[in-house]
């Protein structure tokens, strides 16, 4: 899946829990420096924002109308 | 399921657990004082019994499940950490457990002064935990309609509790006060302002990732914790203003939200992606139902007041909308917090070495689902006995106490299994 802010992309919405973090986390994993992936959500990840924190990522998060959270993660 | 509640985030579980294993107790009560009180008590909201029993649910089940599951939540959903989550949970846990068997025991026997010291204990223990959660959400930004919510939420339990205190001093020291005009309003600030904005805030986060539905969307989910609001302060000022119309068309446009909270809910859990009915799914199917029929209640009596004076009206409304709304609500919720807290504390227990047991090993879902058909019998046996009180009155009240008996035999279960688990751990662990 891509999408117009970065063709590297979870679509965790429908996923149970831990999947959401395991797929993120593998993900940053194959990024290279300065690239940047979308976790789409339809909750806010704080425990994820802690870890993405500690780990020195930065992320922004957007709440779209259909109640998706975009959350785009830098490497 | 780390990502939703990362361990280091979670609180001991010892914290919530004092209060999930507490609140079926209350619920036991009450429906103990009806099998002993009988007919009596649902002859009128103001009867001594009537008056204990509401109590015993709301305080001693409802809120004490509402403030054990914040403390362990409120990091996870709004990234807001307690200071010294096992001391609050032991203060709280203390103050509103005797606050509330003394709350009933003041309305049930009335010593002199017992109900002014309820409300002062139990005001004082609220008064903390509200001063504790509001130091954890300073600086936390609304980023999200849930962290809105939960701050709203807040204001709609400050309301509740000073409301709750004024009615006891009243009766107490025999102020000369509105009081049922000051009922209707606690009631509606403790079940719209507090408990139902808390609800709808929860389920925001829960009900897509539990029960794997679409979202709720976006704009109407800011705006309705703040409409609830909004509707109360206008419902007080009608009050204060001794203005009846304000009162009834605020109580009627707050009954209209809520409805359209539940059918929403309902729409959502729909189309959701997961196959199978699950225990906290049927609970939540019936809360939500039993709340629309309650709400259409409120609709019609503020539309047309001299409904409210129907014989047994006002109780039905009462039994429709705690036991049949909020108390499946939370005990949906109460089954799925306990499976998973116990395998979250057993998987970081096993150091990634060994394994926790499956969640269902620790509470099983046709274990709790059989629990749940005692609960519809009871609530259908309430709901009977408000149109044929003295026959089913005590049946009903027996009814609603086993049906609780058995939440807490569930609960009790899933704990035992829990240590067990733990132990047998420990024994591989140590074999390494």
């Amino acid at each position: 899946m891509s999408h117009p802010k970065t063709p590297h992309v979870v679509d965790a919405r429908y996923m149970e829990p831990p999947g959401p973090f395991v797929a993120t986390m593998e993900m940053l994993d194959t990024l290279k420096e300065g690239e940047k992936m979308l976790l789409l959500l339809f909750r806010e990840p704080h425990p994820l924002y802690k870890v993405l924190r500690q780990n020195g990522h930065d992320y922004e998060t957007e709440l779209k109308p259909d109640g998706t959270f975009e959350i785009l993660i830098s490497r | 399921m780390q990502a939703l509640l990362s361990f280091e985030n979670a609180p001991p579980f010892a914290a919530p657990l004092r209060f999930f294993l507490t609140a079926p107790l209350f619920a036991i009560l009450a429906g103990l004082l009806l099998a002993w009180n009988g007919p009596p008590l649902m002859a009128s909201r103001w009867m001594p019994g009537a008056l204990a029993a509401t109590h015993l649910v709301t305080v001693g089940f409802m809120l004490q499940v509402m403030l054990g599951a914040l403390i362990q939540i409120l990091p996870v959903v709004a990234g807001a950490n307690l200071r010294h989550p096992l001391r609050v949970a032991r203060i709280v846990h203390v103050g509103l457990s005797a606050g509330g068997v003394l709350l009933a025991a003041g309305f049930l026997i009335d010593p002199p002064g017992m109900l002014g010291f309820a409300a002062l204990l139990l005001g004082g223990t609220l008064l903390y935990f509200l001063a504790v959660c509001v130091q954890a959400l300073v600086g936390v930004p609304s980023t999200s309609p849930t962290i809105r919510g939960l701050k709203l939420a807040l204001i709609g339990l400050a309301a509740v509790v000073g409301l709750g205190m004024l009615m006891a001093f009243a009766l107490t020291y025999g102020w000369s006060v509105p009081l049922s005009a000051l009922a209707d309003l606690h009631a509606g600030w403790g079940l719209g302002g507090w408990a139902g904005v808390l609800l709808v805030a929860m389920a925001y986060v829960v009900v897509p990732m539990f029960q794997l539905t679409p979202g709720y969307p976006a704009r109407p989910s800011w705006w309705f914790p703040v409409a609830m609001l909004l509707l109360l302060l206008l419902w007080s000022g009608g009050v204060l203003g001794n203005l009846d119309g304000l009162v009834r068309l605020s109580q009627g446009l707050a009954a209209i939200a809520g409805i359209a909270f539940c059918v929403v809910t309902l729409r959502l859990q729909g189309q959701r992606r997961r196959a199978r009915a699950d225990a906290t799914y049927r609970y939540w199917q019936l809360g939500l139902v039993a709340s629309v029929f309650a709400l259409l209640m409120l609709l019609i009596s503020s539309l047309w007041p001299a409904a409210s004076e129907l014989e047994g009206w006002t109780i039905g409304f009462g039994i429709l909308i705690v036991a049949g709304g909020f108390m499946p609500f939370i005990t949906g919720m109460l089954y799925k917090i306990s499976a998973f807290l116990s395998w979250l504390h057993l998987q970081n227990f096993g150091q990634a070495k060994i394994p926790a047991p499956a969640m269902n090993k620790i509470l099983s879902d046709t274990d709790c689902q059989r629990q749940m058909v005692a609960y519809v019998v009871a609530l259908a046996l309430l709901l009977a006995a408000v149109i044929v009180p003295d026959w089913l009155a005590r049946p009903a009240g027996l009814a609603f106490a086993l049906a609780n008996a058995w939440l807490f035999w569930n609960l009790a279960g899933a704990v035992r299994r829990y240590r067990r688990a733990q132990a047998e751990m420990a024994e591989k662990l140590a074999a390494l």
